[in-house]
């Protein structure tokens, strides 16, 4: 398909799903196929949630970029992006440049892009901010738990507990408060090497471990033949995580940075077969106080390649059907640039989610420029309703209990 | 053999264990598990020598005889905290536990810090983290009372729970909360209006450059009600008031026994009569605890083995009882990996322990750090004992349950096999690591 047929092909679908009125489906055929598919959905049980993190304040603006837009060129005198740079969507907006792996995504209908997400009263403080978008909390009342832990302790409450950690966050930060429960922990991992049974490449002892754990134990304790029963669980795993980690093939070439690195081993926890349900991993350094051109492009590259990678490579282990990864930041940034050729904390901004069962293309209005609070964004989709459409319509948990009330689930999935 | 708790009451639970049967090594190596960091052969020597209760009295003085040691670890925590971050002072406190001659000061040490959880993660000076750690240190077996009075005045847990300033007119609850529901009496045991009174009383007290001051100008001098009293109270008449309630003796005994016997939550009614020593002696912690490891209750089968390893007890308790050493800042980090990296609790409520330790990510873990640790081990004398006494002291040492019969012969079998090889202990170390016996304590 020719470049610019191709764009306006795109802008069609996009179009279609923001407005909301056409079905997305080309052709009659196709809708059948889909909902035939859909009926054969998986189970709730088994689908998974992984989350990237952009930490330090996304450039909302020069990321879903409105490049016909008068008050955008004026505000942003050297970090503006002309219609001749981006990534051409529909009306006048268009992806950063460098978000090329956003542009496959979007061909593929993988991804959705949320726009003008945020809370009411705005914290300009990272820490606050990052606190609220983790509790689901904007009042600083108890911040002991955030909203992925909350869920982990009311589904371990009513008995649904799993035989491996619920949730899962990968790197060498510490563990983001969204993981933290009051009863049912989340390990942090740096990488797979932790998932591994070390025996130094001696197979001979590690099935002399295997056999040694998995031995009848006769009048056994009850807490003994837990550990028994978790800890054959976990030699199994490690076999297979071992032998993912020998054999994984991919034909997918992940790009060579930190991001799609950790996404490559969440995809290969995610083959193994863990009871795993969310997955949590951060990219830093969206804090461009100043000469953010360069750092910006080169971080949305690497968020870019990295979700792209990692859906191609899921989609390739037939696990795409069962994942959604949803990448959020704490906050956008001030419309209007600083003197360092850089912009300041600001408020709303767009959410991404990728998976085969996203609702694809652009979701809600792109936020009028005319129409600031302090200089900034207004939100329209409270993120919380983002969450309470992952909790409920994607991982089949309860909302209520968790949110609280009034977050109508953001129709952001596929029916 | 231990006696099974269908004979126990929660009448009979507490008393002392009788004569017979006599105290022999696996009791001795439970008792050295549960009330410290495991037993080196050479303790359990001693131990059995001198019987149940010279040992557990032992265990309750020995802090008395450890100013040289504690001299020493003042120096070392220095060096540490030249350092400035939390991490080596978690490293110093590693040191001091592997190598401490008053194991059960230790071990109460790190129960007070999981109880009164405070996190580096928060609270990043890590001077006030180690005066914290000395205050748990210096009442570990004392009395409960002046150590809340204590932890109500400590810097870094009013820094932890936001209320280094608390001002008359903007009363922070937060630690006000935690002292009745997470410190004192459990949740449930008053309203949130008492939390809002208790909050009241604690006004203008405060931290300055990284002291505790009173100022007069930010406290409430009126008139509070709190759990049924009432008066112009400060923080310690609070506290007062909150001590009083039978729910304190009852909450805490609860929680010692989570630590020190088992993981399962013991019904009300065997808790009470610890509870009732706890008050008659004014709420000191020695008296509980010398019940505790004297009992019929500790040497039964509803407490051997019934509990799951930590982290920390599962590192330091390894290298105590092999009688090694490794790099302890290397070995935090590996904690860390586990779930437990010490001055770094999870939350406020502190390590939630039992089988919250038990995960896929955590088991392998704790077999790849014992495989690891295991390098420590000098290679086996060929002039040393024969395999089978060899497997049988390592299983004694290291495992509450023994493992079944064939996996004992199976590692039998490969350490002769193995010989004099260097590695032949290592590898036998690390099998007996990664069995399910080996979680449990």
């Amino acid at each position: 398909m020719q470049n610019a047929s191709r764009r306006k092909f795109l802008a069609s679908i996009s179009a279609a799903a923001s407005a909301g009125l056409v079905s997305l489906a080309p052709r009659a055929p196709g809708f059948l196929l889909e909902s035939a598919a859909l009926g054969a959905d998986r189970p709730a049980g088994d689908r998974i949630l992984v989350v990237v993190q952009l930490s330090g304040g996304n450039d909302g603006l020069n990321t879903v970029i409105p490049y016909g837009d008068e008050i955008y060129r004026k505000k942003r005198p050297s970090l503006a992006l002309g219609a001749d740079n981006v990534i051409k969507l529909e009306r006048d907006l268009g992806l950063h440049p460098r978000m090329k792996g956003a542009e496959t995504l979007l061909e593929k209908r993988w991804l959705a892009v949320v726009q003008g997400v945020g809370y009411p009263n705005p914290n300009r403080s990272h820490f606050e901010s990052m606190d609220i978008w983790h509790t689901a909390h904007t009042q600083p009342q108890d911040r002991a738990a955030g909203w992925l832990g909350r869920s982990f302790d009311a589904q371990r409450a009513a008995g649904r507990g799993s035989a491996d950690p619920p949730g899962m966050h990968l790197g060498a930060e510490s563990q983001p408060l969204a993981l933290a429960a009051r009863d049912v922990p989340s390990p942090s991992i740096r990488s797979l090497d932790q998932f591994q049974l070390r025996v130094d490449g001696d197979a001979q002892r590690a099935s002399a471990i295997q056999a040694a754990a998995s031995a009848p134990r006769r009048q056994a304790s009850e807490l003994l033949k837990f550990v028994q029963t978790r800890t054959t669980a976990a030699l199994e795993i490690s076999r297979r995580i071992t032998a993912a980690n020998q054999g994984y093939k991919t034909p997918v070439a992940y790009p060579e940075t930190e991001l799609a690195g950790k996404l490559k081993q969440v995809a290969q926890l995610i083959d193994a077969g863990l009871s795993t349900r969310v997955y949590y991993v951060a990219l830093d350094g969206f804090d461009t106080h100043s000469d953010q051109a360069n750092a910006h492009a080169g971080l949305l590259d690497q968020l870019a390649g990295g979700l792209a990678a990692f859906a191609e490579d899921l989609q390739n282990h037939g696990h795409l059907d069962r994942v959604v990864t949803l990448a959020f930041s704490e906050f956008g940034r001030r419309v209007e640039e600083n003197a360092s050729r850089g912009t300041d904390h600001g408020a709303a901004a767009p959410v991404f989610l990728v998976g085969s069962k996203v609702k694809p293309g652009l979701i809600g209005q792109h936020p009028k420029l005319d129409d600031l609070a302090d200089g900034d964004i207004k939100f329209h989709t409270d993120f919380r309703c983002v969450y309470a459409a992952l909790l409920a319509k994607w991982l089949g948990w309860p909302v209520e209990p968790i949110l609280g009330e009034g977050f109508a689930p953001a129709a952001v999935l596929q029916a | 053999m231990p006696r099974n708790l269908a004979e126990l009451t929660p009448q009979t639970a507490w008393l002392p264990l009788e004569a017979a049967p006599a105290f022999d090594r696996r009791m001795a190596a439970h008792l050295f598990r549960r009330a410290g960091f495991c037993a080196s052969r050479r303790e359990l020597d001693e131990a059995v020598a001198a019987g149940l209760t010279a040992t557990v009295k032992r265990l309750l003085t020995a802090g008395e005889r450890s100013s040289a040691f504690d001299e020493e670890m003042r120096k070392f925590a220095e060096v540490a905290l030249a350092a400035g971050n939390p991490q080596s002072l978690a490293g110093w406190w590693l040191h001091r536990l592997r190598h401490t001659p008053a194991p059960l000061v230790e071990k109460m040490t790190l129960f007070w810090h999981g109880h009164f959880a405070t996190s580096a993660a928060k609270v990043r000076d890590a001077r006030l983290l180690y005066d914290q750690n000395e205050l748990f240190r210096r009442h570990a077996l004392g009395n409960f009372r002046p150590l809340v009075r204590g932890i109500a005045r400590d810097p870094a847990m009013l820094l932890y729970l936001d209320s280094a300033t608390n001002r008359k007119n903007h009363p922070n609850e937060n630690f006000a909360r935690e002292v009745m529901e997470l410190f004192c009496l459990g949740i449930g045991r008053y309203s949130e209006r008492d939390i809002r009174e208790l909050a009241r009383c604690f006004t203008g007290w405060e931290i300055l450059h990284g002291k505790f001051t009173f100022n007069t100008y930010q406290h409430d001098y009126g008139t509070k009600s709190l759990l049924g009293q009432s008066g112009p109270f400060d923080g310690d008449d609070g506290l007062r008031v909150i001590l009083e309630q039978p729910a304190c003796a009852e909450f805490l005994c609860g929680k010692l026994v989570r630590y020190f016997v088992t993981d399962e939550d013991l019904p009300a009614e065997w808790i009470a009569p610890l509870a009732q020593q706890f008050r008659e002696s004014d709420l000191a912690i020695a008296p509980v605890l010398e019940t505790i490891f004297t009992s019929r209750l500790f040497y039964s089968e509803r407490a051997i083995g019934q509990k799951v390893r930590g982290p920390v007890e599962l590192g330091v308790g390894l290298l105590r009882a092999l009688e090694i050493n490794t790099n302890m800042i290397q070995l935090a980090e590996r904690l860390r990996e586990l779930g437990q990296l010490v001055f770094f609790p999870p939350n406020v409520k502190g390590w939630p322990g039992g089988k919250n330790w038990i995960d896929s990510s955590a088991l392998l873990g704790r077999a790849n750090l014992v495989r690891a640790l295991a390098d420590n081990i000098p290679p086996r004398s060929a002039a040393g004992p024969a395999s089978g006494e060899q497997i049988d002291q390592l299983a004694e040492l290291l495992l509450a349950v023994p493992p079944p019969a064939e996996v004992r012969a199976g590692l039998i079998a490969q350490l002769e096999q193995a010989g004099g090889m260097p590695g032949a202990l290592r590898q036998a170390v690390s099998v007996l690591g990664a069995l399910p016996e080996f979680q449990l304590s």
